[in-house]
């Protein structure tokens, strides 16, 4: 049976969204979803949420989180990959026949914390804590091993990132950073060789959530357009451990996308790729081998926006945003399909794709 | 974080670490804890469903609406939970402590608060004087910080 | 057209206070090998994974389920992890049966471990889980919160400690039948009441203890269950539900779901059992491995399952109607009373029901088991699921 995404609900990104708790904006974005859907929250049958407590700072983040994500006497269950994780299951749960109208929600406030602090609680205590093994440090290994696995230039990477800043500027839904300069990027603090400041996409507050329907429900309701078929998911977790071939291989983002495009991978439009750094577009494009064809982050990406824990949901809802028609001025035109990607985890040890389409039936 | 410790001993090692976070007031907290300044305690209400809130929050669970008005509680309520806390509490007080959830007056949910001037060295007779269903009145702390535990509930009689 | 979801395999450690001798991914490691063992099964029969993980403050590592993945052979394949409190062990049944059931993957391997006393702070990682504005000055904690509403059903319903007790005596004996079980062995009532009073009316006896180890169930579809298992316990039930997470709000005349009587629950079960085709709980479930991780919970959660009404299930198990040769055996394991290994809690309930179902309980098997319930409790008592397992499959939507 298909399933259909019939709204969505996107929070304006902000450096610090220190005006809310996290509850108040998580409400909002829900409640904007279902508006947008048509639907009230009574109608849900199902919500899957998207969350981590070390992000929230909250030993059991769903406990706060689960009503105003729209859960309130309804099946709930979180999971804490990702945001795009969350979606996964969700179409699992649609597809399982037991759930019909389902909600997604995920959410990230990196300004409330330090986030580094935590990214380095997630090294083991015996081989990777010691070192201080972190995001930056973790995608700086990632950066040095695609340059050299895949020729990848200094200059590409920058070319990409001022580009990604481009398109971004034209997204009403993003942060509308200034577009900086080649030299800007070039010349920027070093990280963590070669990672420069410069190459990593900034990192803001945010929420997205999503309605799910099941053709059934669609048949049941007429009167609800939806703005996407999801046509397939595919996710995969890579090897913990870092070592060379971990980093370049890609094997966990070839298999997410392998196992979302199955046969077809010629039909796809667009892509919006999670790329925290250029390197990770220069690595994903390369990959999932993508014809020049195929334009890449219409939306500019994680450079529009990133909320971290939900960057990837944030692309999804970019992504079928264009399939609908709704993508505004960064709107691509005849876009039929539509991928997104997502990746979390020390040096995209988890990748996920999912593939939208036009819906192709007129439930109007 | 700071590692601040970081020690092998033995086949064990120790690590203490440090979490930092800012929880943002948002829409409602900031207005709650003012109003506990002020001697009064606020609640939230949301016209659509008609339920009055505490503690206070933005939305409503049941319409899904936001709480759109303040309604200021009564400094007086009914019991509908309580227990006396007898040992292994890491908290601002030692044991015995006696909480309680309260329904006041005005208010459709309860609010948590600890109970004060009930003797508790026989637990069971304290019990009584807290059981659901029983009255209790609100107190405020002589120098009210803004803080939850600025006011408590002592019994009613 | 969807596909039928049996039990291939299940293991459990044995639950104790530390694990010394392994790391947390070791642990995760000697569940994934148990259950392919038990299921004669190969690493690459796995399809896909959900690890069921709690707070990971506990162990002192951020998304520990990553650095597991190598030690439960999962690189490479797709894994999330499931977080739902308490209730995460049931959650991730359920995230599982969906992944089979939806035709998406052949099998699903659900793993997790639990190190809770990897850290002195455990109370404080536990106080996390409420308001910083309105709750976390107070002494509400689990244990604090459970005494209130434990003390609001006893006024209620006339039930005393001493019938807690009873309980309490009762699972202890079971679980020395458990070879898994954390606490157990022969005691009195009189000691039960005898022993500390932490917040009344519950004493340190009523309260499960914190365990360490780790579990692992492996269920696929009928090709699966063909291949690798002669007698599954098919998933032929779930049903979850989630409340607010105020108290305050679900203990008053307007609550939708009154927490003292645990009105929840009846939610939650009513879904399950529509969708696996039981109307006389009572008659066609023979074991219920309910969640309780204290005294009072348990027999609450089973009036709202419709085995009996509300305020009646402590007078049955005076009259010994909950033994294992009762007309439910309930928590023959011990339940979550005798062993609670947080993260996969849950999953223990469920592969003790799965367990009884196969007729792979061992000393506490029950006998003719044909249908078992499990729950499980998240927060609190804000997520709850149930599950029910039935030795063939039934087919209703």
């Amino acid at each position: 049976m298909e399933s259909y995404v019939i709204g969505i609900g996107l929070h304006s990104p902000s450096k610090a969204l220190a005006d809310f708790r996290l509850e108040e904006i998580v409400y909002h974005t829900a409640r904007a979803a279902l508006d947008d859907a048509g639907v009230t929250r009574n109608q849900l049958d199902h919500v899957t949420l998207g969350a981590s407590d070390e992000f929230d700072g909250r030993s059991i983040s769903s406990m706060l989180m689960a009503m105003p994500a729209g859960a309130y006497l309804t099946d709930e269950i979180r999971v804490t990959d990702s945001g795009a994780s969350a979606f996964c299951l969700a179409t699992a749960r649609l597809k399982s026949e037991e759930f019909d109208l389902g909600m997604v929600a995920s959410w990230c406030k990196p300004s409330k914390t330090i986030v580094e602090v935590f990214m380095r609680l997630r090294g083991d205590p015996f081989f990777t804590r010691p070192l201080g093994i972190n995001m930056s440090i973790s995608d700086a290994l990632f950066a040095q091993a695609v340059a050299k696995t895949f020729n990848v230039s200094d200059n590409e990477v920058c070319e990409r990132v001022v580009k990604a800043y481009e398109r971004a500027a034209n997204n009403p839904r993003g942060m509308k950073y200034d577009v900086p300069s080649l030299n800007d990027i070039r010349e920027s603090t070093l990280e963590s060789t070669p990672l420069r400041i410069g190459h990593r996409a900034p990192i803001t507050d945010g929420a997205v959530c999503m309605v799910l329907a099941s053709e059934r429900w669609l048949q049941r309701h007429p009167g609800h357009q939806p703005l996407a078929r999801i046509a397939g998911v595919g996710w995969s977790t890579d090897s913990y451990r870092l070592g060379r071939n971990r980093l370049s291989d890609l094997v966990s983002a070839q298999k997410a996308w392998g196992q979302a495009v199955g046969n077809d991978p010629a039909k796809i439009d667009l892509i919006e790729i999670e790329a925290q750094t250029g390197y990770h577009e220069a690595a994903y494009v390369r990959a999932f081998k993508l014809s020049d064809s195929i334009k890449i982050s219409p939306s500019g990406g994680a450079f529009a926006q990133n909320p971290l824990f939900c960057t990837g949901l944030v692309g999804a809802a970019e992504a079928i945003l264009q399939v609908a028609g709704r993508a505004g001025p960064v709107q691509l035109p005849n876009v039929r399909c539509a991928a997104a990607h997502s990746c979390h985890g020390f040096a995209q040890q988890g990748n996920v794709v999912m593939i939208f389409e036009e819906p192709g039936i007129d439930h109007g | 974080m700071n590692e601040k410790t970081r020690s092998i001993d033995g086949d064990v090692l120790n690590e203490e670490i440090t979490l930092t976070y800012r929880y943002s007031l948002g829409e409602v907290a900031g207005k709650f804890m003012a109003g506990l300044r002020d001697g009064k305690i606020l609640a939230t209400r949301c016209s659509k469903s008609g339920m009055v809130y505490l503690p206070p929050r933005s939305f409503c669970e049941r319409s899904f609406e936001k709480c759109d008005s303040w309604v200021e509680a009564a400094l007086e309520g009914v019991v509908e939970a309580s227990t006396i806390v007898v040992r292994g509490f890491e908290g601002s007080r030692p044991p015995p402590v006696a909480i309680a959830f309260v329904r006041l007056d005005g208010v459709d949910s309860a609010i948590a608060n600890y109970v004060e001037e009930i003797d508790l060295s026989d637990v069971e007779v304290a019990m009584q004087t807290i059981a659901v269903g029983a009255r209790v009145r609100v107190k405020f702390i002589e120098k009210p910080t803004g803080s939850v535990t600025d006011f408590y509930f002592v019994p009613a009689s | 057209m969807v596909e039928t979801v049996g039990v291939l395999g299940t293991y459990q450690s044995n639950f104790k206070t530390r694990e010394v001798d392994k790391t947390f991914a070791e642990q995760a490691q000697g569940a994934a090998l148990g259950v392919l063992d038990a299921s004669n099964m190969n690493p690459d029969d796995v399809d896909a994974i959900v690890f069921s993980l709690a707070p990971t403050a506990f162990m002192g590592v951020a998304d520990a389920d990553r650095w597991c993945i190598d030690h439960i052979f999962g690189a490479g394949k797709p894994m999330m992890r499931v977080h739902t409190g308490g209730a995460t062990g049931g959650s991730a049944v359920h995230a599982a049966n969906s992944l089979v059931r939806s035709g998406i993957f052949r099998s699903v391997m659900i793993v997790g471990a639990e190190r809770i006393s990897e850290t002195p702070d455990a109370q404080k990682v536990l106080n996390q889980i409420f308001d910083p504005f309105y709750e976390k000055e107070m002494p509400l904690q689990t244990i604090t919160t459970v005494a209130m509403m434990a003390n609001a059903y006893m006024q209620r319903h006339g039930v005393k400690q001493e019938d807690l007790a009873h309980l309490v005596v009762r699972q202890r004996r079971s679980a020395m039948n458990n070879p898994h079980a954390h606490l157990k062995g022969e005691i009195t009532i009189d000691d039960v009441m005898a022993s500390p009073m932490i917040s009344y009316p519950l004493k340190l006896f009523d309260c499960c203890p914190r365990s360490s180890g780790s579990a692992a169930m492996i269920i696929g579809n009928m090709d699966m269950v063909r291949k690798h298992q002669s007698h599954p316990a098919f998933i032929n039930g779930t049903g979850g539900v989630s409340d607010s997470n105020w108290i305050g709000d679900r203990i008053v005349p307007t609550a939708h779901a009154d927490f003292i009587d645990w009105k929840l629950m009846r939610v939650a079960g009513a879904e399950c059992f529509r969708r696996a085709g039981i109307d006389d709980p009572i008659n066609q479930i023979q074991v219920a491995e309910v969640y309780d991780a204290f005294s009072i919970q348990g027999l609450t959660q089973l009036e709202q399952l419709g085995f009996c009404s509300s305020g009646t299930a402590f007078r049955l198990e005076r009259e010994n109607a909950w033994d294992v040769n009762g007309a439910v055996a309930v928590c023959p394991s011990g339940g979550t009373l005798c062993s609670n290994p947080i993260a996969v809690s849950g999953l223990v309930r469920a592969i003790e029901a799965a367990n009884q179902v196969m007729g792979t309980a061992g000393g506490h098997q029950v006998a003719n088991v044909h249908n078992a319930v499990a729950t499980s409790v998240g927060g609190i008592a804000q997520f709850l699921n149930c599950t029910v397992f039935g030795n063939d499959y039934v087919r209703t939507n």
